[in-house]
C-alpha cells in the first residue's frame, strides 16, 4: 500500500487566491476583525511566542479535560482550531524542544519530545559540547513524574486547601514582614542546585535580609568532591574527571558508573577508553576497591572487597607506594595498616601500574568516603601528573557559598531562633538524620513554608504547602558538569498551577521580576549582556546551551602537604567490621535515589542493575555473613521463588526490620542498606498510591548525622519470619554456556575469532552452504521469496527478483564492551513504547513486561561448587531484547499469522491479529517476548485477580461500565486521565492477552522513512541516510554501545561493527540468524596481579560444556585445550 | 441312545483340549435375550441411589469448572499460574492429558475391529463414550487458553475480506484440524454403533417420550438384512477411517512440541511416543471406569475378568514402549551432543522438577510392569489401583514434558520454576466433573455396552452352535 507523506510545506508560488477583497488588501480593520471572530489568542501570529501561547491552550484544555477540576467526572473537551497554524507545526508530528534536568550540583542537557502540546519522550542532547546524548535512568523516567496524579495538586495552609493567591499573598505578606528586621529568624532550607539564577536570587535575599540563615540539605551529597579539592587547593574548586584520556583508572569505592553524580557523562568517557575494534587496540584498564558490590566494580578489571570503611587504609596504602616522600601520606599509611586479606602485591602492582601511565591514570574517590580519601585522591592525581590531562579543575558551578549543614538548622530551630522555615524542595522528615528528630524539630519554627512536589512526609510538618512545579513546566536555567549553561525550559504550563524555586525565592525576597521565566532571561541577561539579546536568548533555548560558557580550569598552586595533613590527621579510623560488629553502609539506590523516585512506577519496576530486585529494597549480605547468621542460602532462594529471611539490623539502639538477599562480592561482616524504601505506608501525606509499601524497612530509621554512609557496630538477627522479594532474574550462572562471550585482551590478540569459535556453530560447516549467499542453504523457501514471487509473477522481470527490500534491511549491534548495565536503556524503551508496569506480585509470578532487560549473570559464582571464586565473582551484563531473527522460530509456530517478517527484516507483531496462544513466547530461544496476562494499562495494580464480572466501580457494574464505554479504565479517574497524556502516541497500547516484544522502534524508522520519502521527492533517494533517527534504547545509551542501523548500507557503523572480529550471534546454532548481534566483551587484566586470571571465569566454565574450542587455533596453554580440540574433530 | 453311539463311531473330529480352549467372552453361557435385558436394564426402570450419589457431585464440580471458565476469560490468563518462559502449563497439559485418554476409544473400537479382536465388543462402547468426553474435555483447554478466547476461531480457515489465513506452518494449527476431525469420526463412529442398540432401547421402551427420542436416534432401524448389510459396511468403512486417525492425532499434539526448538521438546520420537503413551493412558481409563461398572451394574459375566486381562496386557506392552522411549530420550540427548539438551534432560531427572519425574516414571514405567504377573492382572482392586497409577502418571508425562522443558531453556537468565494457582488446580478438576457427568448420563440413558455386538460374539450368535440359531432362546 502506498504510504501518503504527511504535508510538506512548500513555498507559496503561483496564482494566490482570496477570499475577498478585504483579505487581498490585509486591511487592518479586517485583521482586527479576523481576530475577535476567533477565541482568544488563537489568532495572535505575528507574536514573536506563539509557541508559548499554543502551549498555554493545548494545556488549559487538558485542564479543561477533567483533572484540573476536582468534582467533573465527565471530561469536557474542547476542540480547538487553528485559524493559523503555529509555523512548522504539522498536526501529528512531534515537536522536539532542548531543556535540561537539574540535579544535585549540576544538570542533564536534554531534547524533550512533544505531541500535540505534552512531552512524551526525554532524550539527550547531543548538541551539548559535553554530552553524546545519552541520559540515565532517572532523566529517562521523570517525564512519568510530570504526569503524577499523586504529585501536590493544591496549595494548602495546615492541610486545608486555600487558592493560589492566598499562598502568594502570604508570600509576599511574609517578605515584607522580615524586610524589617533583616531577616531574623528567617531560615532557608534548600538542595543543591547549579542555578545561576538561584545563586542570583540569594545574593539579592541575603542582600535584603542579611540575618536570614541558609541552610543545605542532601541526603547523598556529592559535596564532599568539591569540598575536599577546596581544602587541599585553598580556593573553590572542583574536579572534573576525563575517563577517556586515562589507560588505568583507580576507583576508590566511586560508582561513578552507577551512584555518582552525573554519570551518564563518566559510562561515556569509560566506554569510549574501552573501545576496541581490533585486536591489540589498546584499552582502559580499571581497578576497583569496594565494599558492596556496585556497577563499577562489575566492570572492573580487578575488583578489591574491602569493607567500605577500610577503603581508606587501602587507598593509603596505593597513596605511599605512588608518593614515597610525602610524608603526610606515609604517615596516613603508617596509621592505617592494611586490612587482613588483603595481598600487598595487589597494592603494589596497582600502584605500579597507575606510576606507568602517568599523564593517563586517573583515582577517583567515591561520595560514601570520607575526605580523607579525597584527599588522598587527589594528592595521587597530582603525584601521577594527572591534573590537567585526566584530571582539570573549576569553578564549582553549584555554590551556596554560605550554606550551613542541617545540623546547624537543627540546633537553631531547637533553640527556637526559627520564626519562619522556608524548605525549598527536598523531604527532611524523612531523609533528616534519625537523631535529629526532624518530624518535631521543623514544628519548632513558628511557620514553616514548604515547596514541594509530593504531599509527603514533610508536608505534614509543613504550615504552608506550595506545589512545585515538574522541570518541565519550569523556566530556569543550570550549569553541566563542565560548567556550561543550560536552559530550563517548559514544555507545558504547569499542570496544577505548581511553582519554581526561583518563583517562591522571587516573592520572599519581594522582587519585582517574580515569573520564573523574566528571572532566568534577567540571568542570562547578566551573563551574555544586552546586545542583541534575543537572538542570543533565542539561540540558547534553541540549542539547549550557552556556546563557549564552560567553565575554564583553574591553574591551581601544587597541593601543599599541610593542607593534606589537616585533612589526614582529621581522618578517624573504623573499626574492621567482624561477626559481632557489622558494618552498615547506606546507598544511593540505583531506582530511588534517596527516596525521590518511590512514586515512580518505571523505577520502582526497573530491576536493580546488580541484583534485579524490583519494587523493594533488600539487606544485602555476604555468603559468609549469611552463613553465620543462618539464613537461606541464594540457591533456596531460587528455589523457592524469591522467598528470603527476614532479618533485624540494630544499630545504637534503633532498629529495623528488612529482607537479607545474598550478594556475590559483597565484603564480608558488610551490610548494604538502600535508601528510599519503607516509605510512611499512608497514601496521602506519604508515598503516593505507585510506591504504596514498596520495601519493607526504612534505612533512614538508622541513619544517624555523623555516619550517613559507613556506620560501625551493627547487630543482625534472624527474626524467623521470611518474606518474597520479587526479582526478574533468578538465576545467576550461565551454566558454561557461550552467551556472553569474553575474553583476556591478549588472549583476543592471539585469537581473534575466539568469539566465532564458541558454542555449536562452530562444529555446523556439514550444513549444506548455499554459494552465492555463504549461509547454510534452506530446506524450506524463505518466506520472503514466496512473497516477492508473487511480486514476480504479477508482471516484473523475474530475472529482476529482488527477494526483500533493497533500501534498507536493519540490524543491530550491542557492543559488550561498552556496555556497563546501567538501564537507561530499559527505561527509555519503556517510556517510549507505552510499555505497563506489572507490579511486585506480578514481577514475582515472571510477567514484568520489559522489552528490553539486561542479563546479569555472575561467573565463578557457582553454588554447586563452592569454590574460591564464589565470593569473588566476575559480573557481566548484557542487554537482551528481541533479535529480530531472520529465521524467526516465533514466526512458523504462530497459527494465526500474527508475528511475520517485514521486507526490511523487522520480525513485527501485529496486535489486532494476536489471539495470545503464546506459542511464540515457547519457541523463543532468548525469552523476550511478553505477555499480557491482564489488562495491565487499564486496571490497578492492586485488583488484577479482581474479576469484572463481580466488582463494582463508581457503583455501577464493571461489566456493564466497560460495555458502555470500553475506552474507560478501572482505574481512577485522574491516573487514567493523566497516564493517557503520558503516552507515546505512535506507538499502540496493547490491551490483554496480547504478546508484546521489541519492535527496533519501528515508529521511528516509519517516522524516518516518510520524512526521507518527502525529502526525496521525484528524485528516488529513499533511503534513510546514516544517522536520521536511533531507537530509544540506543539513544540513551551514555555508552554508546548499541547501534542501529541500515545493513544494506557498507559504510553505515551497524555494518562496519558486525565485520568486526569480536561479532557474534547469541545461540547462532540455531540458525536463527539474529539482526541484533553482540560485540564479544573483552577484559584488560594486569598479568602481575594477584588476582591474575589467564582465562575469564566464564571461559572456564564453558570449557566444562566442551561446546567448542575458543581458542581453536592455539590452545597449547591452556590445560585442558587439546582435549577440546580432539572433541571438536569428532562432532 | 442310537445317535450317541453314532457320533461315537464317527472317527473323531479333535476336539480342542480343555485346557487350550478360549474363555467365553460372555460367561455362564448367558443368551441372547439376558443379554437384551440385563443391558439395556441399566438405562431403564428406576434411577438407582448409586446414580445420583455419583452425578450429584460431579454436576457440581462441572459448575465449578464453568466458572473457573468464566473468571478466567473475564479477568485474564494470568489468573493461572502461567509465566514467561513457562508460557503453556497445566493448559496445554490437561489438553493433551484428556485428548491421550480419548485414544482407548478409537483404537478398540476400530483398530481391534479390524484385527478381529472379538474381545472388544463388550467394552467397545463405553471406551468409545469416554473417548468423545475426553476430547471434550480436551477442547476446552485450548479453546480457554489463549489470551483472547473471543477471537479464537481465528485459527479456523475462513474465508474472510483481508485475505488473512491462518498460519498452516503452526502445529497449533494442525492441532485444530487433527482434533476436529477425531472428535467428528470419533461420534459419527459411536453413533453409527448405537443405532442398532437404540432400536433395541426404543423397541423396549415403555413411555411414549422414551420410544419417541429412541425412536428418533434409531433411524427407523427394523433390524432386516439390508439394514445389517447397510450397517456392517458402513461401520468397517468408519473403522478403515478411523484407524490412521488414531495414530494422527497424537502424532500431532506431539507435533506443537517436536516442530519447536526447545530442548526436551525437539525430538522426532516424540509422535510414536505419544501415541503409545495415549494408548496406554487411554486403557489406563477404561479400566478406571469398566472396573466399577462392571461391578455396580452387575456386569461380571459380559465384562468378564478375561477382558481385564486383555486391558492389563496391552497397558503392558505400551507402558514398556513409554519406558523404553524415556530411556531413549536420555541416551539421544547424550549421543545428540547437543548439550542444551542433555542438560534439559539432567534437568528432568535431578532438576527442581524431579519429583514430577520420578512419579512419572514410577506410574508409566514401574507400576505396569506388574502386569506380568497373572494374580496382578486378575485381582480388580488391584487392577484398579494400577489404572489410577497409569493415569496420575500419564498427567505427569505431560507436566514433564511441558513444564520441564520450558522452566529451563536456553538463557539461564529466564530460568524459573512455575507453580499452579487455584484456579489452574480448580479448572483441571471441573473438567473431571464435566466427564463425569457427561459419561454418567451416558450410562443412565444409552446401552453402556454394544448389545447387539456382543449378541454376535455368543456361541449362541452362531447357527451352528448347539445353543445356537432360533433353536433355543435365551434362558434367564
Amino acid at each position: 500500500m502506498k504510504t501518503i507523506p504527511p504535508p510538506c510545506p512548500e513555498p507559496v508560488s503561483g496564482i494566490k487566491y482570496w477570499r475577498s477583497l478585504d483579505d487581498l488588501a490585509q486591511a487592518p480593520e479586517f485583521r482586527q476583525w479576523v481576530e475577535k471572530e476567533f477565541p482568544q489568542g488563537v489568532g495572535e501570529d505575528g507574536d514573536a511566542v506563539s509557541r508559548r501561547h499554543f502551549m498555554k491552550i493545548m494545556s488549559a484544555s487538558f485542564l479543561l479535560a477533567g483533572f484540573g477540576l476536582s468534582g467533573c467526572r465527565r471530561p469536557v473537551e474542547k476542540i480547538l482550531p487553528f485559524s493559523k497554524m503555529p509555523e512548522g507545526y504539522v498536526h501529528g508530528v512531534a515537536q522536539y524542544y532542548a531543556t535540561a534536568m537539574p540535579t544535585r550540583g549540576t544538570a542533564i542537557p536534554l531534547v524533550v519530545k512533544s505531541h500535540e502540546g505534552r512531552p512524551t519522550k526525554i532524550e539527550g542532547n547531543p548538541e551539548h559540547p559535553d554530552s553524546n546524548g545519552g541520559t540515565d535512568t532517572f532523566a529517562q523516567a521523570s517525564i512519568l513524574g510530570l504526569y503524577d496524579p499523586d504529585r501536590a495538586q493544591r496549595f494548602a495552609k495546615d492541610g486545608n486547601n486555600v487558592t493560589r493567591e492566598a499562598a502568594l499573598d502570604f508570600l509576599t505578606a511574609t517578605a515584607q514582614r522580615f524586610a524589617g528586621n533583616g531577616g531574623a529568624g528567617l531560615a532557608f532550607l534548600l538542595e543543591r542546585s547549579s542555578s545561576p539564577s538561584r545563586v542570583r536570587l540569594q545574593a539579592e535575599l541575603a542582600r535584603k535580609f542579611p540575618s536570614a540563615r541558609w541552610h543545605v540539605h542532601e541526603p547523598v551529597d556529592f559535596d564532599v568532591h568539591q569540598a575536599a579539592a577546596s581544602a587541599l587547593a585553598g580556593v573553590a574548586a572542583e574536579p572534573y574527571y576525563k575517563l577517556d584520556q586515562a589507560k588505568v583508572i583507580l576507583s576508590l569505592d566511586c560508582d561513578f558508573i552507577g551512584a555518582e553524580q552525573d554519570r551518564c557523562r563518566f559510562i561515556r568517557d569509560f566506554a569510549r577508553g574501552r573501545r576496541v575494534n581490533k585486536p591489540g587496540d589498546a584499552m582502559n584498564r580499571l581497578y576497583a576497591v569496594e565494599g558492596l558490590m556496585t556497577l563499577t566494580g562489575i566492570n572492573a578489571d580487578h575488583r578489591l572487597r574491602v569493607p567500605t570503611s577500610q577503603v581508606l587504609a587501602v587507598a593509603a596504602a596505593v597513596a605511599a607506594q605512588i608518593a614515597p616522600d610525602n610524608a603526610a601520606v606515609t604517615a596516613l599509611a603508617g596509621r592505617f595498616p592494611l586490612p587482613a586479606g588483603v595481598k600487598p602485591e595487589w597494592i603494589a602492582e596497582c600502584a605500579k601500574d597507575l606510576l606507568s601511565q602517568k599523564g593517563a591514570s586517573v583515582v577517583l574517590a567515591g561520595y560514601r568516603q570520607p575526605a580523607a580519601v579525597h584527599v588522598l585522591a587527589n594528592v595521587l592525581n597530582a603525584a601521577l601528573q594527572n591534573v590537567g590531562k585526566t584530571v582539570s579543575y573549576h569553578a564549582p558551578a553549584s555554590a551556596v557559598a554560605s550554606a550551613l549543614p542541617l545540623v546547624e538548622l537543627a540546633r537553631s530551630l531547637n533553640a527556637g531562633q526559627v520564626d519562619t522555615l522556608v524548605v525549598l524542595g527536598g523531604n527532611p522528615v524523612l531523609n533528616a538524620p534519625a537523631d535529629l528528630d526532624w518530624a518535631t524539630t521543623q514544628r519548632k519554627a513558628k511557620t514553616v513554608v514548604r515547596l514541594g512536589y509530593y504531599e509527603d512526609e514533610t508536608f505534614a510538618a509543613s504550615n504552608w504547602h506550595l506545589p512545585a512545579a515538574h522541570y518541565l513546566e519550569s523556566w530556569g536555567d543550570a550549569r553541566t558538569s563542565d560548567g556550561t549553561l543550560v536552559p530550563v525550559q517548559p514544555l507545558i504550563e504547569p499542570l496544577f498551577g505548581g511553582l519554581t524555586e526561583l518563583e517562591v525565592l522571587a516573592r520572599l525576597g519581594g522582587l519585582p521580576a517574580n515569573r520564573s521565566h523574566d528571572i532566568a532571561r534577567e540571568t542570562f541577561r547578566g551573563a551574555v549582556g544586552a546586545d542583541n539579546f534575543e537572538d542570543k536568548w533565542k539561540k540558547f533555548l534553541h540549542d539547549g546551551y550557552l556556546a563557549g560558557s564552560a567553565a575554564k580550569p583553574l591553574t591551581l598552586a601544587a597541593f601543599t602537604p599541610d593542607r593534606a595533613g589537616a585533612a589526614f590527621t582529621a581522618a578517624a579510623p573504623l573499626p574492621a567490621p567482624g561477626k559481632d560488629n557489622l558494618e552498615v553502609v547506606f546507598h544511593r539506590d540505583y531506582k530511588m535515589d534517596d527516596g525521590r523516585w518511590t512514586n515512580n512506577g518505571w523505577l520502582q519496576e526497573l530491576p536493580d542493575p546488580i541484583t534485579k530486585i524490583v519494587w523493594d529494597g533488600v539487606v544485602l549480605v555476604s555468603r559468609k555473613t549469611a552463613e553465620e547468621l543462618g539464613l537461606r542460602s541464594a540457591q533456596q532462594t531460587e528455589r523457592e521463588h524469591g522467598v528470603v529471611d527476614v532479618v533485624e539490623i540494630e544499630l545504637n539502639g534503633r532498629k529495623i526490620k528488612g529482607p537479607a538477599w545474598i550478594q556475590p562480592g559483597l565484603a564480608d561482616y558488610t551490610v548494604g542498606l538502600s535508601l528510599g524504601y519503607g516509605r510512611k505506608r499512608d497514601v496521602k501525606g506519604g508515598t503516593g498510591r505507585v510506591g504504596h509499601g514498596a520495601g519493607m524497612y526504612n534505612a533512614y530509621a538508622l541513619r544517624t548525622s555523623g555516619a550517613e554512609h559507613i556506620a560501625a557496630g551493627a547487630k543482625v538477627r534472624k527474626t524467623g519470619e521470611s518474606v518474597t522479594v520479587a526479582s526478574t532474574q533468578e538465576h545467576g550462572s550461565m551454566e558454561g554456556r557461550p552467551i556472553i562471550r569474553e575474553a583476556n585482551a591478549e588472549q583476543f590478540k592471539a585469537h581473534p575469532k575466539f568469539a566465532k569459535n564458541m558454542d555449536l556453530e562452530s562444529h555446523t560447516e556439514h550444513l549444506i552452504m548455499d554459494p552465492k549467499t555463504g549461509m547454510p542453504k534452506m530446506i524450506y523457501e524463505h518466506p520472503y521469496e514466496g512473497y516477492d514471487k508473487r511480486k514476480g509473477q504479477s508482471g516484473k522481470d523475474l530475472s529482476q527478483q529482488v527477494f526483500k527490500s533493497d533500501t534498507h534491511q536493519w540490524g543491530m549491534s550491542i557492543d559488550l564492551n561498552g556496555c556497563v548495565g546501567c538501564s537507561a536503556c530499559v527505561v527509555a524503551c519503556q517510556s517510549e513504547n507505552n510499555i505497563p508496569i506489572v507490579g511486585k506480585d506480578q514481577v514475582s509470578r515472571n510477567r514484568e513486561m520489559h522489552w528490553l532487560r539486561i542479563d546479569r549473570y555472575y561467573s565463578g559464582a557457582r553454588e554447586k561448587h563452592h569454590n574460591e571464586h564464589v565470593d569473588d565473582p566476575q559480573t557481566v551484563v548484557m542487554p537482551m531484547t528481541c533479535q529480530h531473527c531472520e529465521n524467526a522460530p516465533c514466526e512458523s509456530v504462530c497459527p494465526v499469522n500474527a508475528t511475520v517478517h517485514d521486507e526490511e527484516g523487522l520480525n513485527v507483531m501485529a496486535y489486532n491479529r494476536c489471539v495470545g496462544t503464546r506459542y511464540c513466547s515457547n519457541n523463543c530461544p532468548y525469552k523476550v517476548r511478553r505477555f499480557n496476562f491482564f489488562d495491565f494499562t487499564k486496571r490497578p495494580l492492586g485488583e488484577l485477580y479482581k474479576s469484572p464480572v463481580t466488582s463494582f466501580n463508581e457503583g455501577e457494574w464493571e461489566v456493564l461500565r466497560w460495555w458502555k464505554d470500553p475506552e474507560k479504565s478501572s482505574r481512577p479517574e485522574d491516573e487514567w486521565e493523566l497516564l493517557k497524556l503520558a503516552r507515546n502516541p505512535d506507538v499502540s497500547v496493547r490491551m490483554r492477552g496480547v504478546m508484546e516484544k521489541c519492535t527496533f522502534c519501528v515508529q521511528r524508522i516509519e517516522t524516518a522513512k516518510i520524512s526521507q520519502k518527502v525529502k526525496a521527492g521525484a528524485s528516488g533517494d529513499v533511503r534513510v541516510p546514516e544517522g536520521t533517527f536511533k531507537t530509544a534504547c540506543q539513544q540513551a545509551c551514555p555508552a554508546e554501545a548499541i547501534v542501529f542501523g541500515n545493513l544494506l548500507d557498507p559504510d553505515s557503523r551497524v555494518s562496519q561493527l558486525k565485520k568486526q572480529e569480536r561479532d557474534y550471534s547469541v545461540l547462532g546454532f540455531l540458525d536463527t540468524r539474529p539482526r541484533l548481534t553482540y560485540l564479544a566483551r573483552v577484559r584488560n587484566p594486569n598479568p602481575k596481579m594477584p588476582d591474575f586470571r589467564e582465562v575469564p571465569l566464564n571461559i572456564k566454565e564453558y570449557w566444562d560444556q566442551q561446546l567448542g574450542e575458543p581458542y581453536a587455533e592455539h590452545a597449547a596453554h591452556s590445560h585442558d585445550a587439546p582435549a577440546h580440540g580432539e572433541k571438536k574433530g569428532a562432532h | 441312545m442310537a445317535t450317541q453311539q453314532l457320533i461315537k463311531s464317527v472317527p473323531s473330529i479333535p476336539h480342542t483340549p480343555k485346557e487350550l480352549e478360549r474363555q467365553p467372552l460372555v460367561l455362564n453361557g448367558r443368551g441372547i435375550g439376558w443379554l437384551s435385558d440385563h443391558i439395556a436394564g441399566v438405562a431403564e426402570g428406576r434411577t438407582p441411589k448409586w446414580w445420583w450419589t455419583a452425578f450429584v457431585p460431579s454436576f457440581l464440580i462441572m459448575l465449578v469448572c464453568f466458572s473457573m471458565v468464566l473468571y478466567l476469560m473475564s479477568t485474564g490468563v494470568g489468573v493461572w499460574g502461567l509465566m514467561i518462559p513457562v508460557a503453556w502449563a497445566w493448559d496445554i497439559t490437561n489438553f493433551v492429558f484428556w485428548i491421550g485418554i480419548g485414544h482407548a476409544g478409537t483404537l478398540i473400537s476400530a483398530i481391534l475391529f479390524l484385527l478381529r479382536q472379538r474381545w472388544r465388543t463388550s467394552i467397545n462402547r463405553a471406551a468409545e463414550a469416554m473417548t468423545i468426553f475426553a476430547v471434550i474435555c480436551a477442547m476446552v483447554f485450548p479453546l480457554i487458553h489463549i489470551g483472547r478466547i473471543w477471537l479464537g476461531w481465528w485459527l479456523l480457515p475462513l474465508p474472510n475480506a483481508n485475505s488473512i489465513w491462518p498460519q498452516f506452518r503452526s502445529p497449533l494449527l494442525w492441532d485444530v484440524f487433527a482434533v476436529s476431525t477425531y472428535f467428528t469420526v470419533s461420534l459419527l463412529f459411536w453413533y453409527m454403533g448405537l443405532i442398532p442398540d437404540l432400536a433395541v432401547m426404543r423397541d423396549r421402551a415403555k413411555s411414549k417420550i422414551r420410544q419417541m427420542l429412541y425412536g428418533l436416534g434409531a433411524l427407523g432401524w427394523t433390524g432386516s438384512n439390508r439394514h445389517w448389510s447397510n450397517y456392517e459396511k458402513a461401520y468397517l468403512l468408519l473403522a478403515g477411517l478411523s484407524t490412521p486417525l488414531v495414530l494422527s492425532v497424537h502424532s500431532i499434539v506431539s507435533f506443537d512440541f517436536a516442530v519447536s526448538q526447545v530442548p526436551g521438546w525437539h525430538t522426532t520420537i516424540f509422535p510414536p511416543y505419544f501415541v503409545a503413551g495415549a494408548i496406554f493412558s487411554g486403557f489406563g481409563m477404561v479400566l478406571t471406569l469398566m472396573i466399577p461398572l462392571r461391578s455396580i451394574c452387575h456386569l461380571e459375566e459380559v465384562i468378564t475378568t478375561r477382558h481385564v486381562e486383555l486391558m492389563c496386557k496391552v497397558i503392558l506392552a505400551t507402558g514398556s514402549m513409554v519406558g523404553y522411549a524415556y530411556g531413549m530420550e536420555f541416551f539421544i540427548a547424550w549421543y545428540g551432543g547437543n548439550p542444551y539438551e542433555l542438560y534439559a534432560f539432567k534437568n528432568r531427572a535431578f532438576g527442581p522438577y524431579w519429583w514430577a519425574y520420578w512419579t512419572m516414571v514410577t506410574c508409566n514405567v514401574v507400576s505396569p510392569q506388574l502386569f506380568w504377573f497373572k494374580w496382578c492382572r486378575t485381582k480388580m482392586w488391584f487392577v484398579f489401583v494400577v489404572s489410577i497409577f497409569v493415569n496420575i502418571g500419564m498427567w505427569f508425562e505431560r507436566f514433564v514434558i511441558i513444564a520441564t522443558s520450558l522452566h529451563r531453556d536456553y538463557m539461564p537468565s529466564n530460568w524459573a520454576y512455575f507453580q499452579p494457582t487455584w484456579v489452574d488446580i480448580w479448572q483441571f478438576v471441573g473438567t473431571f466433573g464435566l466427564f463425569m457427568t457427561l459419561f454418567l448420563l451416558f450410562i443412565r440413558f444409552l446401552p453402556v455396552i454394544a448389545i447387539s455386538e456382543v449378541k454376535g460374539v455368543t456361541p449362541q450368535a452362531d447357527p451352528h452352535h448347539p445353543l445356537g440359531g432360533a433353536k433355543t432362546g435365551g434362558h434367564h
